[in-house]
Order: C-alpha cells, then sequence, then structure tokens
C-alpha cells in the first residue's frame, strides 16, 4: 500500500501513489510522550500554528490563501494512541487535473512548509494575543465535553478508575495545565516537536514517492533525532472505587462499565480479544444489542468496545435511570454466556466478516488508509488487510471463551438524571 | 439505461426508470472495495397529513411516525434483517429527516446478495401490534437520548421558531408521548402511502459492473408485483412569511451559553435549476459574510464571542428551509448584536465584488470534489437532489455560472428582519446552597 523513504534517523515519508481518490491528503504526525503537561501545551501549540503564521499573519490572510488554492483543508489536530501524544497536520487537496489551473501541489507543499517553520513570532515568542486566544480555546474545548454527556460520563469514569494514566489523560490535557503554559515554554515545546519527535509524513493521492520525499528533503530540513524509547507497557492499577453514582440534570441515565484485560494491541490473542469484543457487543447482531435493546426494549444504544492500546474493555448504554440494576444485571448475564462459549457458528461468522468488512472499508478513504498504516506499522512493516483477516479466520469459540473469562469488571459509573434518589 | 458522463469530474452515471416506477442510479468507482446503496423513499416527518393510497379522505397521522416505520422494517417473521445482512458481511443502516426515508447498507463482498437483501426487506412490510408495541420503548429511549442533547434541542428550537404551522418544526422522531398512539395499522397506512417504488429510488455506488447490477434489479423488480402509481396528495398548511416567534431562551446543563440566529428564506416554494442556483447563491454569501475569512468571524473569534463550536450554514428543502449561524458564548447579547448589525449592513450596502465571489466559488468547488471521494456522501446528496429534481453533477457548472448580482439577489430573500429570529440555551441556574 505504502513505499516508505527514509530522510533522516526517526523521519519517514509514506507515500500510496494511487488515483482511486480526486484530491491528495497529507499528514505530518509528530509523536512525543504522552503526558497531562505535554498534551496542554502541545494542543495550544496545533491551535497557534494552524491560527496564523510569518507569511499570512492573520487567521484571515491564512484562510483566504486557502480558499484561494480551491479549498484546501488544513487543519492540526492533537490526539493520543496508548502512551503517545500526537500531533498532527492534516492537509487535503484537489488534484489539479480536475481544475483549469495548474501548480496547485506545488503551492500547498510551500505553504506547508510556511505554517510548520514559519511561525507568527515576536522577539522569539509567539504573538501575546494569538497565545492567550488560542489557550483559551483550548479549555473551551475541555469545558465543553460536559455538553455531551455519553463524553462527559466515559470521561468521568476513566478519570475516577485510572487517574494519572495514559488512558484517562485527554489529548487536549487540563484546564488546569493549560492556564499554566508559558509563552516560553511554548516555543521550547515548539522546537522539540520539530527537532526531537519521530515524525511520519504520509502522502495519498496520485504522487510520485520520490517526488514527495526529495521535496521533504530539500524544504523541511528535518535532521537526524533519537527514536524515542520503546513503550513501557502499560500497568492498570485497580480502581480505589468500584461503583460510582454521580447526578446532573437530565433525562436518561448513562451507565458505563470499565472491564480490565491482559490482552492488548500487541499480544498475539489481540485477535481473539476483536471477536471477542464483536460478539458481545460490537455490532446489530451482537448479544447486547439482540438482548438488551431487541429483547427487553431497554435501551437504543448499547454496545461494548475494546480500548486494545490499554487492555480495556467498555460497555455503554443510555437506560431509564430506574433501570441501572437490572441493566448491569443483564449486561453481565451476556458476559456470562460468552464467558461458557454459548455462541453460534452463526455468531461467530457475523463477526468475522463484519470486522473484515469494516477493515476494507476503512481502507476506501485516504484518512483511512494512514490512520491504519500508521497504527499497523508497530506489528508490520508491510500491511494489507490480509495480515488481520488471516488471524481473525483461524479464531475458535473456545479462544473467544477463554479471553472473556480474564475479563475482570473493575468499574460501574452510573450518571443519573433523577434527582430524588439524591436525597435518599 | 441512460449513461451519463461527467468528463472533468471522470465520473459515469447510469440511470433507469423501470416500468414499475423506481428509479435506479448505478455510479461505479474505480479502485474502491467496498460498495454502498441506498434505498429511499421521499417520504419523511413533514409528510403527517395525507390522503391515504386507496382512500378519499385526507388523514393526520401522529408525530413521529415515518422514523417509527423505519424502525419497524428491520423485523420481519423470521427476525431481524440486521442478523442477515451481518452473515453477508455488510453493515447496514437507515435514517429519517423531515422529507426522506433512507436504508442503506455498505459491504466489500456479497455485493448481489445484499442488494437483494436490501430490496426484499424494504419491500416486505410485517407490522403486528406486540412488535409495534415492543419498538416503544427502544424509541422512547432514543427520544430521550436527543433531549439530553444541547445541539439538538438548539436545532429544533430554531426551527420552531422560524415555523408556524410546517410540520418542520415537529422532532423527527416525534415526542415519548405521541408515539404511544402509534398502532400497526397506522404503519401500513403509511407503508403503502408512500413506499411504492413510483415513490423511491435506489442509488448504487462502488465496486459495481452497471450493467449486471442493473439487470439485478430489473429482474428482482419484474418478479414483485405493485399496485399501478398513483399520485400522493400530500397536504401542507400555509404558512406566513413571517418567523413564527422572534426570541426565546430554554435552560439545560450546559456549561455555557449556546446561540442559533436563524433566518428563514422568503421564498420556499422553489424546485429544479431555480432551487439549485438560489441555494448555491445564497450558500456563496453566507460563506462570505458569516465564513471563515469574514470580517464578522474574525472579529467574533479574535473577541472570544465565538469558539471552535462556531457554525453557520445554509439549507433549503421544497417547502422550507433556513440559515443558521450559532456558537457557543460567554457572550450571548454581544454576538446576536453583532449577527444582526452584520445582516443589517449586507441589506443596506452589499459589499462584496467578483475577487470575493472567485474566491468562495474556488473554495465551494474544492469541497464539491473532496466530497466525490466518498461513496455515502454521492449517494445522499445526490438522492435530495434528485427528489428536490436537481442533479448533482450540475453543482459546478452552475457554482461557475453565478454571477455577483445573483449573490446579492439571494441573499436579499434570506435576510429580512422580519424572517429572523433567535434561540439560546443557557445553564441552568443554580439553586443558593
Amino acid at each position: 500500500m505504502f513505499e516508505t523513504i527514509n530522510i533522516a534517523k526517526g523521519v519517514n515519508v509514506h507515500v500510496n501513489e494511487t488515483t482511486q481518490f480526486k484530491t491528495i491528503n497529507f499528514s505530518i504526525k509528530f509523536k512525543d510522550k504522552l503526558t497531562k503537561e505535554k498534551a496542554s501545551a502541545r494542543s495550544i501549540l496545533a491551535n497557534v500554528l494552524q491560527h496564523s503564521n510569518e507569511v499570512y499573519p492573520s487567521h484571515t490572510a491564512l484562510r483566504m490563501v486557502l480558499d484561494d488554492l480551491y479549498g484546501t483543508s488544513l487543519y492540526i489536530d492533537s490526539s493520543k494512541r496508548g502512551n503517545e501524544h500526537i500531533v498532527t497536520l492534516n492537509v487535503e487537496t484537489v488534484n489539479d487535473q480536475y481544475l483549469s489551473e495548474k501548480g496547485v501541489l506545488e503551492k500547498v507543499l510551500n505553504l506547508m512548509y510556511i505554517v510548520l517553520f514559519k511561525p507568527n513570532f515576536e522577539h522569539g515568542l509567539f504573538k501575546e494575543a494569538i497565545f492567550k486566544r488560542e489557550k483559551n480555546a483550548i479549555i473551551q474545548r475541555i469545558e465543553s465535553v460536559f455538553d455531551e454527556k455519553t463524553r462527559y460520563a466515559q470521561q468521568r469514569m476513566m478519570e475516577l478508575a485510572l487517574p494519572n494514566h495514559p488512558a484517562s489523560i485527554t489529548s487536549n490535557g487540563t484546564i488546569e495545565d493549560v492556564e499554566n503554559v508559558t509563552n516560553e515554554q511554548l516555543v521550547a515545546e515548539y522546537k522539540e516537536m520539530l527537532t526531537e519527535n519521530e515524525i511520519e509524513i504520509y502522502a495519498v493521492g496520485d504522487v510520485k514517492p520520490e517526488m514527495i520525499a526529495s521535496h521533504i528533503r530539500e524544504f523541511f530540513h528535518f535532521k537526524d533525532r533519537e527514536k524515542a524509547i520503546a513503550a513501557p507497557p502499560l500497568e492498570l492499577v485497580k480502581p480505589e472505587q468500584s461503583r460510582v453514582l454521580e447526578y446532573e440534570d437530565m433525562k436518561q441515565g448513562k451507565l458505563h462499565m470499565a472491564f480490565f484485560t491482559p490482552i492488548t494491541f500487541r499480544d498475539e490473542k489481540f485477535p481473539v480479544m476483536q471477536l471477542m469484543n464483536g460478539v458481545f457487543g460490537g455490532y446489530a447482531h451482537s448479544k447486547l444489542f439482540v438482548n438488551i435493546r431487541e429483547k427487553e426494549s431497554m435501551a437504543y444504544y448499547v454496545s461494548s468496545s475494546f480500548a486494545s492500546q490499554f487492555g480495556l474493555m467498555f460497555v455503554l448504554a443510555g437506560i431509564d435511570s430506574k433501570l441501572e440494576e437490572k441493566a448491569v444485571a443483564l449486561i453481565l448475564e451476556q458476559l456470562e454466556e460468552v464467558k461458557k462459549g454459548n455462541i453460534s457458528d452463526i455468531e461467530l461468522e457475523q463477526t468475522k466478516a463484519l470486522l473484515t468488512n469494516q477493515l476494507k472499508e476503512a481502507l476506501d478513504s485516504a484518512r483511512g488508509q494512514i490512520d491504519i498504516y500508521d497504527q499497523y506499522m508497530e506489528l508490520t512493516d508491510s500491511f494489507e488487510p490480509e495480515f488481520m483477516i488471516n488471524r481473525w479466520k483461524h479464531v475458535t469459540k473456545d479462544d473467544i471463551a477463554a479471553v472473556a473469562q480474564e475479563l475482570s469488571l473493575e468499574m460501574t459509573y452510573f450518571l443519573s438524571g433523577k434527582e430524588d434518589e439524591k436525597d435518599a | 439505461m441512460h449513461k451519463v458522463e461527467f468528463e472533468q469530474l471522470e465520473e459515469t452515471l447510469f440511470h433507469e426508470k423501470l416500468d414499475n416506477g423506481l428509479d435506479v442510479y448505478i455510479l461505479p468507482k474505480k479502485g474502491f472495495s467496498k460498495t454502498f446503496a441506498t434505498f429511499t423513499t421521499k417520504y419523511g416527518s413533514i409528510d403527517n397529513h395525507f390522503v391515504p393510497q386507496g382512500g378519499m379522505e385526507p388523514i393526520k397521522v401522529p408525530d413521529g411516525i415515518a422514523h417509527f416505520l423505519e424502525h419497524k422494517m428491520f423485523e420481519k417473521e423470521e427476525g431481524d434483517v440486521f442478523q442477515e445482512f451481518s452473515k453477508q458481511g455488510a453493515s447496514a443502516n437507515a435514517f429519517t429527516s423531515f422529507t426522506r426515508t433512507a436504508y442503506l447498507f455498505s459491504a466489500t463482498g456479497e455485493i448481489d446478495k445484499n442488494v437483494k437483501t436490501l430490496l426484499d426487506f424494504v419491500q416486505s412490510p410485517y407490522f403486528t401490534e406486540k412488535t409495534v408495541e415492543k419498538e416503544k420503548g427502544i424509541i422512547a429511549q432514543e427520544i430521550t437520548m436527543y433531549d439530553d442533547q444541547p445541539d439538538w434541542r438548539l436545532y429544533f428550537g430554531i426551527i420552531e421558531n422560524l415555523y408556524k404551522n410546517h410540520p418542520v418544526k415537529i422532532d423527527i422522531a416525534g415526542t415519548v408521548e405521541s408515539i404511544q398512539d402509534i398502532t400497526a395499522e397506522h404503519l401500513y397506512t403509511c407503508y403503502n402511502t408512500f413506499y411504492h417504488p413510483s415513490n423511491m429510488l435506489l442509488f448504487v455506488v462502488g465496486n459495481v459492473d452497471p450493467d449486471q447490477m442493473m439487470k439485478l434489479v430489473k429482474e428482482d423488480q419484474a418478479q414483485k408485483t405493485f399496485e399501478a402509481p398513483t399520485e400522493i396528495k400530500r397536504i401542507y398548511p400555509e404558512e406566513p412569511k413571517e418567523v413564527a416567534i422572534k426570541e426565546r431562551v430554554l435552560e439545560m446543563s450546559v456549561q455555557k451559553p449556546k446561540v442559533f440566529y436563524g433566518i428563514k428564506p422568503e421564498k420556499l416554494d422553489l424546485i429544479g435549476p431555480d432551487m439549485l442556483k438560489h441555494e448555491l447563491a445564497a450558500q456563496l454569501a453566507y460563506e462570505l459574510l458569516f465564513g471563515r475569512t469574514s470580517d464578522f468571524y474574525h472579529h467574533a473569534y479574535e473577541n472570544d464571542w465565538i469558539d471552535e463550536s462556531y457554525s453557520f450554514d445554509y439549507s433549503l428543502e421544497h417547502g422550507f428551509g433556513y440559515a443558521l449561524i450559532g456558537s457557543d458564548t460567554h457572550k450571548p447579547e454581544v454576538l446576536i448584536k453583532e449577527i444582526k448589525h452584520t445582516l443589517q449592513n449586507a441589506i443596506e450596502k452589499w459589499p462584496f465584488g467578483q475577487e470575493d465571489l472567485d474566491r468562495v466559488r474556488r473554495k465551494k468547488i474544492g469541497f464539491f470534489l473532496r466530497a466525490l471521494n466518498s461513496p455515502e456522501y454521492i449517494a445522499n446528496q445526490f438522492t435530495h437532489y434528485a427528489f428536490n429534481e436537481m442533479n448533482l453533477f450540475d453543482v459546478v457548472p452552475v457554482l461557475e455560472s453565478l454571477e455577483v448580482v445573483d449573490l446579492q439577489n439571494a441573499f436579499a430573500l434570506v435576510s429580512h428582519e422580519s424572517q429572523q429570529s433567535i434561540f439560546t440555551i443557557m445553564p441552568t441556574a443554580k439553586e443558593a446552597e
């Protein structure tokens, strides 16, 4: 799928030359260790860099040049994977063969260089007004999680279950840490990002790998850097409380459950755990959907998900606040079925078919190709869907039951809308 | 089978209207492994007053019924249709909007079987009082979930402000109370009226051979019997030009206020090429006034009146439409005043010229070309356009033909003071300890 060209120690260019898309997609990923402080500073940095720069010194000026380049989209986001924090410059531009105007690609590459290397400095610091405004934007982003109660409940549970653990640190950091970042620290973080972070550069579209690599080599001047020390295994610490009940002024109750599993992305049983999650609650044919939703009519959404980087499995359901206990009992009953190996041939085949479909489908978008390749790079340097499909093929019901038996329920968190229970 | 080539876009679209009235469109996509299919009826939440098939007198049906019907299509005597799609490696889904109900799947294999399953399940209704009753609990939880989402409440709040009589103001899923009145008989009445092939469109996009796919659909439809198509009589109330409510506030569990500023278009009867031209021209006008390169955005963002949640949009259907501008904000009054001011200034003196138009036009063409990478976008948007007698692939030529005066004229229809309304969500006032 991708052709990889190393351009400096710790800096790689990966290109998928294809005519599948009408656009050309770029991603430049800067990878660093995940801490609250790093996440906070790097989120501000991402915003400051996409706000403006030396050449286009206002937000309006930068957005106007993007409009002129046929609405080229350019944004910088901050995300996490395992104990890595990733700042990504994402750019998508129209392949100019569909346009009457040519030379768009050159201009876009040049703009990417400007965004990264020509910051909007004043006396060696980021312009103060922009620095303050974007700090504020990140604080507002963190605060807004409260408005989406499903996201909020999940975040609350993680903070309570695994405080200060990469699983609960969000990619935007915390309000307190964002407030504490100084302009000097941000400049230091910026320099470190360019010179010390591991960098993966992706391009997908009708472009030549050598052309992209030589352009990056010639203009971006990325120097050698040491590869960050391999990620240590992430220990999961048993939460202090196993059941937490909180209240907000709302109508539906939000049930969130967290399970530990010793199996992570790097484990040879990773594909088994993916299938286990699928059979249990990953799809519309799964045990949770069929039983809790369709048979009991208790929920509109009820599902499980596997956070493979950390060895966590979650169950989420939106239910009537009075029905928490009943829902938990029914969910655990279904898990018991999986543990006993009460899985039909059809359930197993459906889950294999949908995992396969999902993976192949994801590869039909340029972003999907980049994300999947970047994630699986750790396991294989030439990822193709068959890499996973062949591993799923051989999984049996007994394998699934065995990994289900290793799951332990560590926290049940319920965000209830029912006020009258509060005083009880 | 008709074949239409869009040379500059390198796309070829195949179309045939079958004997039973079904419109079938196929768009092969080179290099894609997946196929995406939508089977859509021109029937949504606004179609709640109509003459039922075979009847004489118009009837009114309970709020939320189109969406309820969508849910119930998946359950059959022999079980759940999701099970069948899963077996064939397909992810299936459905959605109900104001004007459409769409059933869809995406798959990377067994496409013929999956297309058959899609056609079969949508064309074989099975409703009993028992299965209808059972669904009420699930949909009640769905409605409750949306009730807790401030962004959804904000959206419906502003639409209720803008429309006095038109059923667009009714929540698509209805209310927990209204769905209690729904019976299996209602569902059959709605199904028989709106799910005739002549009121439906099948769109298949992706890794398919058009001749073979068309043959499969034709044979499938030829085997099934349908009544002769009749014209559907839908009844919509008279809608005044002015907004229903100028301003309203709702309290919810949110961390800071949220504002939507809505503008109701004056001309709601547009259809076909006129509609496409007006919609695109008005969108460009709003882009110039409220887009990320506008003076308004610059001031509002740098002064912290808006944050990253800021959005603006103009969308139009036959019979209703709205321009919306909104954001989470610490300063709702200032933001509202600034939006009002921006509109007023543009009404008094149109501030944009050729260069401005050229820039936002380029942006819009780029957005459109990017969107054509997505089979989902193509199928859904094509259907939306077709039901309003427009062609999705005319977007670029129409954009290229627009002149400054077109933007000005379009804006004049979506700006007047009496057409404006405001909906705000405020954080729940905390009682003193």
